[in-house]
Order: structure tokens, then sequence, then C-alpha cells
């Protein structure tokens, strides 16, 4: 027999431990607590037993796993925090004595993170721990990422000074700078929240959202001491990660940042990355130093711009150079899958990665792009040269770094226009600038496109037709290249019948039909003098037509052709009425049909046509009827045989599944109404 | 004179009076208080000089004994010695009695030792000697009479001049009133307070302030100073010589140099590949890493497709609900350029609360069923495969009232239904027609109708009566066989009057008497009846035709009868029940009798005439049971808790599968006779058909398989379907409604 265990000494009472009681172990404040917290990577846990857990107390409170805390015992930070705190009060002390000397000697001993921007302490232990690998590193950047981006564009606070937002600033340059001369940025989107980008580096995908520039509203509680908490860790982390990645493709870093240039807003272009001392004597041919958007010195812009143009080539090809030399060794290997295929049939086929015939990265290589003063320059910028373009030019007034701010200069092949077209063009002789043009004129020769355009080609990995995207235009639907399309989910991109299901599309063309009849009532009114039984007849004749001429699609124009008598009523004409009520005519309408023939003397020729397709319709919604049916009552006879708790599963699965598929289909219809609408106002 | 003073000297002995001190010669006179007289040794001398000074002038010799001498003494006592130490004297009665004489203690008369007239008793309570007028007894012997005391005058003086030391209690040893002194009283009384109690003790003395800031100009010692305080410590040279020592090897910095902000700041920090000589680690089993925030769909896109944007309604919905419950956080927004988009108001926010997630929120590793729902579902045979079964409704007989029961007769031709007007109609199965309509009862419902078997004879109860009603639909020769069998049993001696008495002699009803329902009802075709002790609910008969049993739920313990046709015998089995009988019903095969209860069924085997076994449902109140018939160890029961249980005998009391699929109550069930099917009614207004197959080999279970649930009987007063029956050959199924409707479902 065992030992007999005693309450609360092992299992769930033992593994969580209440977040008082973590605080009061590690005999530290609230807020210190919480830092340690976020920099550890520590989190509250959910209990499987909260009872168990709280020792069979039913007060709410947070859980803690109690190994978690055990390891923060032993976080030199504890030490750290300790330290700070006595020299605080070391310096109350000497201020209390009114010993200023004393107070100030300590004062310079003490920390202060919100004048300096750096805390008295690293934080590079924390990341070794929380990333044994830098894989791992990676995979938690996209929450960094997001963050760092955002407070390069906030405010300063007290809790975020401005030397850490200015650091968060150079951080994200240098990353995206990696980004652009490794070529890893894949897809970008441009949402109602900012523009996020999507990066794969060492196989890693990594998604972050960067917002529009402007001024971010503050708005609710919000605690910048916690933000700013993430951020110090978040700077580490990508301190570490950037020097990595660029140790990794051979750069130095930090890169050479110069302040002059950021100070007259380059942005990217403050930046001059070197290439590893090993690395350039290795590849003596190459150009060491890579120069980043260098700026003109704008003596005789013609020349410079000439000159700058060579000069790039030159520096082009030195970096083509250099980035062949990273790349053969694994082009030497022969690096290319090879395709696999099944040499006799029966196995399985597995997916391979497909082989793209362009290499994305180079998608923009061979443009030359002007970014017009309304666009904005940071992302058009970056995604350019993340997708190979070397020469991006822009107006002055954006910044600094571009490469040419001459808006006639003529390499430019692209110019990304975001203006309405303005009707009334007078100022052609603008005396203030010379040499810009005029709201409509154009340079010859040159592709004006929208700033979507560059997105939808990245997304695409090709370039888009760019007369879609001309200033002006209805620009064709942004969508995002993160979904990925599910079997039975509503996709965008795929014409309405071949996504709906059968019901649907029935239901649909019943939706017609009686918008139709409506419309038909309507042209009634109109044509009052229009004989009823004759108007059946037409109508039957039309549809019998519509019958024998061809398929669904074009009904609209057939009907028009076909019905050359009622011009009203152009679209849909193949309109059979609608089950019950086509049973409910039929005979009135044959017994008319019959009259009418007696009359004429013809004989009653079009009926059966009518007939057979009116029937197939209503003879397929009867099957399909009698399928859902059939099948909800097997479902309902099979759920009777499971036990409660499958029973309670099986319908909470199935309001789930229902519920998105209710969703699909409002999008469906929503769009089918629209298309509705387009195709009425088309001929119109 | 002698024998005088010894009278006083004897009425002395018997006081114990404390006050004796204070007597004045007027009282002393008057034998009254005679009793009162101390013995005190002192107050006895006073009070015989005082005697002597009353009676001085009678006995001169008194005088002499004013001067008490020895020798006088030593001659009475030797003239005591010489005569008996007693006297005579007459007591009450007349009788004699010997008084002696009190014992002088003369030598010790001013013995301090016994000044003091000790009550003797010891240790015992006062209050044993409550009843006495004695308390105690003196050293002599002598009773110890109860002082005085309580008398109403004294008391009032008593209360009027308290005097001195007077507390009210009495003294326990003496039962004197207790006094005391002042100063004991004060000691009382500070003990009482808690003070100290001792005398001329002050807790708080002057302070004398012997050490005081104020320096003196003379030394309070006049010792002169050691020499140690001239000496240096060695202890601290020791401390001091290993601080210096540890300053000169450096382990100790005197001075730290304060670290230099400023320039730290310029300084670029040190940068190094962290991940230099990396290990990937297995993470930990109890580390859930935090979930990514879901990437951008096409409605986050700030030109998204037409039918993503949000229609008024929808714009004006997202806005009425609280921001807390809104599925999503943001509206869909479709700008035709990008120049136009604005900034997102609530960014910042919302990487706040992406923060406070990553800290503070719980994290949960759940797991996702990612499984098709109809996967769960099992494996069914389709109902086409289990064809035939009633499927649609077929024909109605419009009976009129609420139809209690139906029967489709063994021939399957016909069917008869008996309803609340107390009428019995039969019905051509096929056309629905009506063919004949019997009312047997003026006032009672037709409770139940059921055929023999294997014959044309209808048994239908009403109120206590059964009725044997000859079906009027066949022709002369059947109908003359089915009368043959009723009236087989006249010639018994049986016949309806067994004379039954009880165990005092006293006539008992009988339990059923059978007789000719009378001329009116002959006429029609009912031949017999059968009256019954209470209302007939149910009748079942034997599968032979011979018996049936009626039951009579509130008949107590006559609820169950079983009649024998071919003798018009009713017996009664059961003395008693234990519950309220609902239905019983025969085994198909074996002489088994099922009854069941409200909550059990019981098996009595009718030739032991025993209990064989107690069958749980579980359920709260049998409504009905059927047993199977090929192989009679199954059975269906239905209960008013809308719950049809499917029991194997042979595997254990408890029901083998419980279907629940009716909202309310069920009626009645059924099985096939033909077909591997069997129903329930229920007062949902449904009927539910199942598919119960079964198997001759013991090791399977039998398949249930639900079929269909046959609707079209209304509710009426929360009553649907009422009784069903199944047709004998083919698999058609008969319903009677509480809407006044019989069915046939085929």
């Amino acid at each position: 027999m065992g030992r007999i265990k005693k309450k609360g000494q092992s299992g769930a009472a033992k593994n969580y431990i209440t977040r008082n009681q973590a605080v009061r172990k590690l005999q530290i404040s609230l807020p210190d607590f919480r830092r340690l917290c976020i920099w550890r990577g520590i989190f509250p846990r959910e209990p499987n037993n909260r009872k168990k857990a709280n020792k069979s107390s039913t007060a709410s409170t947070t859980f803690y796993y109690a190994k978690d805390i055990q390891y923060l015992l032993h976080e030199p930070l504890l030490q750290k925090f300790r330290d700070q705190k006595a020299l605080e009060k070391k310096i109350s002390k000497a201020l209390g004595r009114g010993d200023v000397t004393d107070a100030a000697r300590l004062e310079r001993n003490a920390a202060r993170p919100e004048k300096t921007g750096r805390p008295p302490y690293t934080l590079d232990h924390l990341v070794r721990e929380r990333y044994p690998t830098f894989v791992d590193a990676l995979r938690d950047l996209d929450d960094a990422l997001s963050m760092l981006f955002l407070f390069a564009n906030l405010p300063s606070t007290p809790a975020v000074p401005a030397k850490m937002i200015a650091r968060c600033e150079r951080l994200c340059l240098e990353f995206q700078h990696y980004l652009i001369v490794s070529q890893s940025l894949r897809k970008s989107f441009l949402s109602i929240k900012g523009i996020y980008y999507q990066a794969t580096i060492q196989g890693v995908d990594i998604l972050w959202l960067v917002p529009y520039k402007f001024n971010q509203r503050v708005v609710g509680d919000i605690d910048f001491r916690i933000m700013g908490t993430f951020v110090q860790f978040y700077m580490t982390l990508l301190k570490f990660i950037n020097f990595k990645l660029y140790s990794s493709i051979g750069l130095v870093y930090p890169p050479k940042f110069d302040q002059n240039r950021d100070e007259s807003a380059a942005e990217l272009g403050a930046f001059t990355l070197e290439g590893n001392a090993a690395k350039a004597l290795a590849d003596a041919s190459a150009q060491p130093m890579i120069t980043e958007g260098e700026s003109e010195k704008s003596t005789d812009p013609k020349t410079q711009a000439a000159v700058n143009k060579l000069i790039k080539q030159m520096k082009d090809t030195g970096v083509d150079g250099q980035q062949d030399v990273a790349t053969t060794s694994t082009d030497a290997e022969d690096a290319a899958i090879d395709k696999f295929e099944p040499a006799a049939p029966g196995g399985d086929v597995l997916p391979q990665p497909v082989h793209s015939s362009g290499d994305p990265g180079q998608l923009f290589a061979n443009c030359t792009f002007f970014l017009s003063r309304e666009t904005p320059r940071q992302p058009l910028e970056f995604i350019l040269k993340a997708f190979g373009c070397k020469r991006v030019g822009w107006d002055a007034v954006l910044g600094d770094g571009a490469y040419t701010t001459n808006p006639e200069d003529p390499a430019i092949t692209h110019q990304i226009v975001d203006r309405p077209i303005v009707q009334a063009a007078q100022d052609s002789g603008d005396n203030q600038t010379a040499q810009k043009l005029g709201p409509n004129q154009r340079m010859p020769g040159r592709i004006y496109v929208q700033p979507q355009w560059v997105w939808d080609s990245v997304n695409d990995e090709e370039l888009k037709r760019p007369d879609l995207y001309a200033p002006g235009a209805q620009l064709p639907p942004h969508l995002s290249p993160f979904v990925q399309s599910t079997h039975g989910g509503y996709d965008p991109t795929i014409p309405l019948e071949d996504q709906e299901p059968e019901e649907e599309a029935l239901q649909d063309s019943d939706e017609e039909l009686e918008s139709d009849e409506d419309e038909e009532e309507e042209d009634e009114d109109e044509k009052a003098d229009g004989d009823l039984a004759l108007k059946a007849i037409k109508g039957a004749a039309a549809d019998g037509m519509d019958v024998a001429g061809s398929d669904d699609d074009d009904e609209d124009e057939e009907g028009g052709e076909g019905d050359t008598t009622f011009g009203g009523f152009s679209e849909g004409e193949d309109a059979e009425a609608d089950d019950a009520e086509a049973e409910e005519e039929d005979p009135e309408l044959q017994y008319q049909r019959e009259l009418i023939a007696e009359m004429t003397g013809q004989p009653v020729a079009q009926k059966p046509a009518l007939n057979s397709k009116a029937k197939a319709k209503a003879d397929a919604r009867k099957k399909l009827l009698a399928q859902a049916k059939e099948e909800a009552e097997d479902i309902e006879r099979a759920k009777g045989m499971l036990s409660k708790k499958k029973r309670k599963l099986h319908d909470q699965m199935m309001y789930t599944n229902n519920k998105k598929s209710a969703e699909d289909q409002k999008l469906r219809e929503k769009r089918r109404k629209l298309e509705k609408q387009k195709a009425r106002q088309a001929p119109a | 004179m002698a024998p005088r003073s010894q009278m006083k000297r004897k009425a002395s002995t018997a006081a114990a009076e404390a006050e004796a001190a204070t007597f004045s010669d007027d009282e002393f006179g008057d034998g009254v208080l005679e009793g009162v007289l101390s013995d005190d040794s002192e107050d006895e001398e006073n009070s015989d000089d005082e005697a002597e000074d009353v009676d001085g002038q009678d006995d001169e010799d008194l005088d002499s004994d004013e001067v008490p001498s020895d020798p006088d003494v030593d001659e009475k006592d030797d003239d005591e010695n010489d005569g008996p130490r007693y006297r005579v004297e007459k007591d009450a009665n007349g009788g004699e009695r010997y008084v002696y004489d009190e014992i002088d203690p003369v030598y010790d008369s001013d013995d301090s030792d016994a000044q003091d007239p000790e009550n003797t008793i010891g240790n015992i309570p006062l209050k044993f000697y409550d009843q006495y007028p004695h308390i105690g007894y003196n050293i002599d012997g002598k009773k110890i009479m109860r002082p005085a005391s309580g008398k109403a005058l004294d008391a009032l003086l008593d209360t009027i001049e308290i005097p001195k030391g007077w507390t009210g209690l009495t003294d326990p040893a003496t039962g004197k009133p207790l006094n005391l002194s002042r100063e004991e009283l004060e000691l009382l009384r500070k003990v009482q307070m808690q003070e100290i109690p001792e005398e001329e003790y002050d807790p708080y003395p002057e302070y004398v302030p012997w050490f005081t800031h104020e320096e003196e100009t003379m030394p309070i010692s006049a010792a002169p100073e050691p020499k140690r305080r001239f000496l240096p410590s060695k202890h601290e040279q020791q401390r001091i010589m290993k601080i210096v020592r540890a300053i000169r090897e450096g382990r100790i910095q005197p001075y730290k140099p304060p670290e230099e902000r400023e320039q730290d700041e310029d300084e670029e920090e040190e940068m190094y590949d962290l991940w230099a000589n990396e290990e990937a680690q297995p993470p930990h089993v109890m580390h859930i890493p935090a979930p990514k925030v879901a990437p951008p769909g096409f409605d986050l896109s700030y030109n998204p497709p037409p039918e993503y944007l949000p229609s008024k309604d929808e714009k004006k919905e997202w806005e009425e609900t609280d921001p807390e419950e809104r599925e999503k956080p943001y509206l869909p927004q479709g700008y035709d350029a990008l120049r136009k988009v604005p900034a997102y108001d609530t960014f910042v926010k919302e990487t706040f609360e992406r923060c406070l997630d990553l800290y503070l929120a719980p994290r949960v590793r759940r797991t996702r069923l990612n499984i098709d729902p109809n996967s769960l579902l099992p494996k069914l045979p389709r109902a086409d495969e289990l064809r035939p079964f009633p499927t649609v409704g077929a024909v109605e007989y419009n009976h009129g009232t609420r139809v209690r029961s139906v029967a489709v007769d063994p021939t399957g031709q016909w069917v008869a239904s008996g309803g609340d007007d107390g009428a019995v109609k039969f019905w051509e199965l096929r056309s629905g027609k009506q063919m004949a309509s019997i009312r047997i009862s003026a006032d009672e419902p037709v409770n139940v109708v059921r055929w023999r078997p294997g014959s044309a004879i209808l048994t239908a109860a009403a109120g206590q009566d059964v009725y044997f009603i000859i079906s009027p639909l066949l022709d002369q020769e059947v109908q003359q066989a089915n009368r043959a069998a009723l009236d087989t049993g006249f010639g018994y001696a049986t016949n309806g009057k067994q004379a039954t008495l009880t165990s005092n002699g006293a006539r008992k009803d009988p339990p059923g008497t059978w007789a000719r329902p009378g001329a009116r009802l002959e006429d029609q075709g009912v031949l017999l009846k059968i009256t019954v002790r209470a209302d007939v609910k149910v009748i079942n008969w034997h599968r032979r035709g011979d018996f049936f049993c009626t039951v009579s739920p509130t008949g107590k313990h006559s609820a169950v009868a079983i009649h024998t046709l071919s003798k018009h015998l009713t017996q009664i089995p059961f003395r008693k029940l234990p519950g309220l009988a609902q239905t019983a019903q025969f085994h198909p095969s074996r002489p088994l009798l099922f009854v069941a209860l409200q909550r059990t069924i019981r098996v009595y085997d009718l030739q032991k005439q025993e209990l064989v076994k107690a069958i749980q449902p579980g359920a709260r109140w049998i409504s009905s049971f059927d047993i199977h018939a090929a192989s009679g160890d199954h059975l269906i029961v239905g209960s008013y808790d809308r719950r049809l249980l499917w029991h194997d005998l042979e595997l254990s009391a408890r029901p083998f599968k419980t279907m629940r699929f009716h909202p309310n109550a069920i009626r009645q069930v059924k099985y096939s006779r033909s077909f591997p099917l069997f129903a329930d009614a229920s007062d949902d207004g449904t009927i539910q058909l199942f598919h119960g197959r079964v198997h001759n080999d013991l090791m399977t279970d039998p398949t249930l398989v639900p079929l269909k649930q046959l609707k079209g009987h209304k509710v009426i007063n929360n009553l649907g379907v009422m009784d069903i029956d199944w047709h004998p050959t083919n698999p058609w199924l008969v319903s009677a409604g509480a809407d006044g409707m019989c069915r046939l479902w085929a």
C-alpha cells in the first residue's frame, strides 16, 4: 500500500501558482514582475481544473506555471532591479540630507531610460534564453516588427523616449535594407489598417503591419509603460537578428548611418551598407562599397543624371556580381529541384515546389520609377527596391535619397501617380516649377500607373496590365494575397457560376425569373393594349428561341435579339414560371395557346420546347429538394442513434459550418446582385 | 442554692448565643430567654454574678461563692461524688427522667482553650440541620441550638441600625452573622478592585533621576580611568589590517570612479552573434507559443471587391452593436484611390491590446476537431434496404370523437375502433368505409377494443364492463360458430355466480359477473358481458383465444383479472400488487404473465405461480409494453416520461437501448407480428417507426434503426395518437388519434 497522498501536495495544486503568490515569492513589486514576465515571455495559464489549482478556493485569480516562476528566481535582472531600487533610495536619502554633491554623484550612476532611451541593463541573455535558435527568433518576429514599425511612427512619451523611437526607426530601416538586399520580401497588401508585408527568411514566413504615415491617434487608456517594456525587448531582439542577418549575407552591421542625410528625410538612403572585409578580399573585383541612393550634388542636372546613370549601372553590376558570388556557390551544387514523375501508374503523387520561371525578386529590375509627390514614398521605395528596382526617383519634396528628382528624366520608364485627372488644364506656364509638368501632361514613353499596380504586380509576381491601373481609372479590387481559398468557401477571383452550389444556382434563376416577371408586369402596364394571350405566346416564343439558341450565360443578349416585338423586357428571357406557378399556369396557358392556334390555324408548336425546359428545371429542383430532404432525414435518423455527447458535438460542428457557409452565401448573393445591376446598366 | 445554680448552668448549656453579653437583668429574669444564655465561661461567670446579684437577698451563702475557694469546690465535688449524679424528674408524659448535672469544669473555667463552644459536626454542611432546632453538638455532646433568627422585628431593627462591620453574610462555621472589621473590608475591596492589597505600597513612587543630562561638576565615581581606555584596541587593529590588506590586494576598491554616462551613450553597443553556437532545444512541454495574428482577409483591403462592402443595414447594425460584441473590430471600407485612405483610428489601441494579450491572457492548448461532422454519425443501413415499412397515411377512418382504441381483425380485412362516444365502429380496412356501429355504452367511453385471436369476436371495454361482440360483417355460418364459442361457458357451474366466501364468512363480490348484455345489444351481436370491479383499461388475449386478461388500474388488488372464456370464469391471480398495475400481457409462447406496474414489469409463471423476474426499465411511469412475438425475449416499453426502451430479457433487467425521440409522453408501443418493425404512438401527434431485427444468434445484438416519423394526427388537449395496431400480414399500421380520426399507414 502506498503512502497516503495529502491534498495540495502534488498535481495542479503544486504546478500552478497565483500571481500574488509569485510576486511575494520573488519579493518584487508588481510592475517589476510585469516587466520580467514580458521579457521572459511568461504568460498566465488556464489550469484544467481551476478548483484543484486554487486549492478549493473559488476566488478568481491568474495562475502562472510554478516552474516559470521558479526559473525567474535565478534571473540576473532581479538583482539589477534591487540595485536600482537601492540606488534610488540612496539618492532620495542624500537629497533629504541636503547633500547635493553626493546625490549628484549617485545620480550619475543611475540609469534614466526616459532620458537616455537605454535601460541600465541589457536583455541579451533573455533573447538567447527565449530563442535558443535563430529560427525560433524569426518565428516570433511578427509582433516585434509590427510594434517597432508602429513606434518608429509614434511621438515620444515619458515611457518611450525620443531616443528609443529613433532607435526603433533605425532598426526598422536596417531590417528593410536587409530585405532589399536579400530580396526576401514576398507579398504585400494595402489594407485599411496599414500595409501588410510578408517576407520569407530562412524558410520562416514573417508577416507584419506598418501603419500609414499619419499621426497616430491615441485613444482610450493605453499604458505606454507596458508597450515600452515590449519595445525594449523587441529592440534588443531585432538588433541581434539584424546583426545575424547582415553577417549572413556578408555585410557589416551596423551599417554606416549618415545623420545629415537622415535629417533631410533620406530614410533608407541614410544608410551605407559595407561588405565584410574578408568578403571584400575574396572578391576583389567587386566594389567593396555599395552606396544606396547616393545624392546628387546637382551642379548640372542633366550631366549629373547621365553620370549617375553610368555609376548606377556600374554599381548594379557590382551588386549583381556580389550576389552572383553569393548564389553561384549554391548554383554550383545544382540546387534546382528535379522533377519526379511517376514511372508506373498507381503511386501517390507528392507535391513539389513549383519552379517559377522568373525570379520574383527581379520583378522591377528593368524599370526606372518616378514617384509623384502625392504618393507614399516610403512604402513604394521599399517595395520597389525589394523587388529588384535599382532606380527609384521622386519629387524633391518627398525627401532626400532619390535616384533622380527630375520628373523629365528620360530614363524613367514608369511613373506612379495618384491624382485625379483634372479637366481644365490651364497652368502650362507655371513660373515656380518650370520643370514640373502640368497636371494632365504626360511624358511620352512612360507608363503612368496608380500605386496599386505595384502591389498587385508584386503579389501576382508579374507586371500587371498598366491600362487597368491608369490614373483616374476604376481600379480592380485589391485582393489579399494571404487568403488561401478553401473548398466550398467564397472566392472573389472565381466566377460565380463555378463556385455556387446547385440549389443556389437554381434559386438564382428563380430570382431572375421573378425580377423578370416584375419587369414584365411593368411592361404590361406600359403596353396595356397588348393582348395577354398573345403576349404569353410571344414570351413563350422567345423562350423557345432561347432554348434553341444556347446556354444561359448569354441569355441577356439572346433575349434581346430573339424578342423583337418586346424591346422592353430584354433580360432573362428564358424566364419560366417558377415551379408552382408554372404548374398552375400551365393548363391555362395551354388552353389559351390552343385557342390562338385555332384562330390562326397554326399548329401548337412551341409548347413542347418551353415545357421541356421548364420541366427540366422543375424536375431538377424537385429532385434537389427531394434529395436534400432525404439527406436531412438520413442525418436525423443517424443522429438519433448517437449518444447525447456526440450529438451535441455534431450540432456544434454543424453550427460553425453553417455559419461559415451562410457568410459565403451572403457574399455570393451580394455579388450576384451587383453583377446583375452591372449587366442591367451595361446595355443602357 | 447549688441546685439553683446548677439549673442555671444547665440552662446555660443549652444556650449558644453570642450576644449574651448584652443581656439585661430583666431579660435574664424572664424565663423565656433562658435558652439565649451563653455558655461562655466568662459569660457564665458574669451571669452567675449577676444572678447572685439578683438573688442576693435570698441567699447569703452565695456571697461566699463570690470568692470561690478551692476547698469549697472540692467539698462540693466530693458531695456530688457521693450522691447520684443525676436527678430524677418527671417528664411531660409523667415518666421518670434522669437529668444529669452539668459537669462543672471548675478548674478549666478560665481556660482560654476551651473558650469557644466548638460545633463538633465537622465538615458536614450546615444545611443538613435545617429541619432541626439545633445546628450541631458541642464538645460535651450537647445540642447547640439554632440561634433565634429572622424575627421580623429583629430584621427590621437590624436594617434600621446596621451594626458595625455588618455584612449580611452568615459565618458558615458558626451560623452567626459574619461581621468584618473596617480593615478587613478595605482589604476585600482592594482585592475586588484588583489593587495591590498590601497597604503602604506605592506603585508609582516618585522618580529619582539618578542619571540626568545635567552634568555634574564632580564625578559620581571617584575611581580612576582604567588603563585600557588609553590603549589602542587590538581587535580593531586586526579588522583594520584586514581591510588594508584587501585594499592592497585590490579586493576592495576604496573609491569607485563614477561611470561616465554621457560617453557611454555615444558608444555603440557591442555587437556579437547571439546565436553563434546555437543548439536547438525541444520546446518545453508546457510552453505554448503565442498565437499569431490572423493574416488580413479580402475585407480588410482598401479597395475590396464590392460584395465585401457592408450594406446600409449592416453598417447601421455594426455601429449599433457594442464594440465588445462586434464580430469584427473594423468595418470593411472601399476607397477608389490610395491617397484617400485615412489613418486607422484604433491602430495604437489594437497594438496595445495585442501586447496585453501576449502577457496577460492565459494560454490554453485546445485541440480543434478538424473532422467532417458526418463522420460522427453511425453508418446506418439505408432506409430503402429496410423496406417495406409504412410511410404515408393511406386511408382515414373518421370516428367522430376521440378514438381511444383501434384494432385490426385477425384476417386483416376489418378495423374496429372504440371512442369517447361509447360506440364501437367497424371499418373496412382498405376502403375506409364504415360497416357497422354499435353503441355499447351510453355514458362511458370505450377504453379498449381487442379481437380475439383467430376468430371474429371483438372484446370491447367500457367502464367496468367487457363486451363480446360478434363481428356483424361476416356471413351467418361464421357468426354461428362464434356464437357457440361464446355460449359454451354458460353450462358451467361457475357461471358468473361463484360463491366466494371471505374468511369471516361474509359473501364477497364475485371478481367478474358473466351475463347477457340485454336484448337491444344482443340484437346487434353483443352476446356476452363481464362486469368486473373497476374500470377496465387494458384487454390482452392469450394466443389461444381462451384466456384474456384485463387490467383496471384503479382496482387495487383486483386490478389484474384473468378470464376464461370457455368456462365463463374470472380469476384474480394476485392477492396484492406492489404498485399500480398499468398493463398486462401473456407471453407469446410460454405460460408467463407480464404485469407492468408503474415502474417495474414483473414476470409471473402461471403454472408454478411464482414471480420469475422483475424488469426495471428505469422509466418513471410505464404506459405500455409489448413482447417480441418471434423470440419472446425482447420487450419494448413505452413510458409517459417520453422514453422508449428496448429490453433484452436474457441480457439484463436494465434496458438495452433507451430512445428519447419524442417531446411528449409515449402512449402505446407495438411490435409488428410479421415484419421486423415496431412503432410507438406519442402525445405529440407522431408515430415513430423503427426497424428492430432480432437475430437468432445470441451473440449479436438486435439491430435498431429509426425509420420514420409518421405525422398526421392533430394534437388536441395535449393528446395526440392514442393507440396503434399493426396489420397481421402486411406492413401496415393503424393508428387512433385524439382528433377523432383513425389512419392506416401503408
